[in-house]
């Protein structure tokens, strides 16, 4: 929908390509998402467009320290001090980023 | 022509979440968004809390169920406010089917409303539905390696139940391997070992919630 609406608001007649951006925590299937994309799709301008999913990794902010990092898997504790008062600063991305167009 | 968007295709559910939760902080009341896989055991555990808390709190349930009212009947008796979502298919809530059917509960009467969420680890740890916070049910027989494979669940929950632990000897369930994997994951994360059928460690569960009740919305 996001897709649609501002392909219609910029006077868009066709959607050539869509860059979407996930974060890794969030665990899409590029595949089932491109899937699903297209049956939505279809029939509109955006039929037809290209998919481009960039997955970024998880970075955290150690709360403690300071210190930006990215955690191993599934180890989600401070890599220079060890502790555990973490933020994420990036990884829960579920972001359309731009959209390409004629 | 490039357009830039940046949005969160999850828009509009973030959106409606950020209004529900806004309406139920003015309403004072606790919303807890309960998620598992099936037969974890979140029915059982509502039973219990119903039976347990049901005259020091005025609770209210939201079943979330692909289709059926089966674990509604299940908490009729205790007379409580109760409303199914069928989402016919779907493999969990959103903000707006909760937002929806908010307008059924008299919400001035209410100090909690437990969301059972869909059976399922995945899809509902990403959607917002403006709860207070999620709770996150495993049972020992759904063996030790759900931390690990399903890190975003165990990352946003508040607090981790481990049920069916009277199970354990009859499976392969590695107590250390599990409370291992979920301290990496999250270190401060409280956990509760249950059972829910012979009554272990309920007590320390019903004084947990109790207090989130009470201190609600004041410390969250």
């Amino acid at each position: 929908m996001i897709v649609l609406d501002t392909a219609l608001s910029n006077n868009l007649s066709k959607v050539t390509k869509v860059n979407i951006i996930f974060g890794q925590l969030i665990q899409i299937v590029p595949d089932i998402f491109e899937f699903a994309f297209r049956e939505t799709v279809r029939n509109s301008v955006a039929d037809g467009a290209e998919l481009y999913i960039e997955i970024v990794p998880v970075i955290m902010k150690c709360l403690n320290c300071g210190n930006d990092f990215q955690p191993k898997e599934n180890l989600f504790a401070c890599n220079i001090c060890s502790s555990t008062d973490l933020g994420i600063m990036q990884g829960k991305e579920l972001f359309i980023k731009s959209i390409e167009g004629e | 022509m490039e357009i830039k968007i940046m949005k969160n295709i999850l828009d509009r559910n973030q959106n409606k979440a950020n209004e529900v939760r806004n309406l139920l902080i003015s309403k004072k009341v606790l919303m807890v968004n309960i998620i598992s896989s099936p037969g974890a055991g979140k029915t059982t555990l509502l039973e219990r809390t119903c039976e347990a808390l049901g005259a020091k709190f005025r609770i209210g349930v939201i079943e979330g169920d692909i289709t059926t009212d089966r674990d509604a009947q299940r908490l009729k008796k205790y007379n409580i406010p109760i409303v199914v979502i069928n989402t016919e298919g779907g493999c969990h809530l959103d903000s707006n089917s909760i937002s929806k059917v908010l307008d059924s509960f008299n919400l001035d009467n209410l100090d909690v409303l437990f969301v059972e969420n869909v059976g399922n680890l995945i899809c509902p740890s990403q959607f917002d539905l403006g709860e207070s916070f999620k709770l996150a049910i495993v049972s020992t027989t759904e063996g030790d390696d759900k931390p690990a494979k399903y890190p975003m669940l165990f990352r946003e929950a508040v607090a981790v139940l481990l049920n069916k632990i009277d199970l354990i000897p009859y499976t392969n369930f590695n107590f250390e391997n599990f409370s291992s994997d979920l301290k990496k994951i999250n270190a401060q994360i409280p956990l509760f070992e249950i059972s829910c059928t012979r009554g272990d460690g309920l007590t320390e569960w019903y004084k947990w919630i109790e207090d989130k009740v009470r201190d609600y919305p004041l410390r969250r």
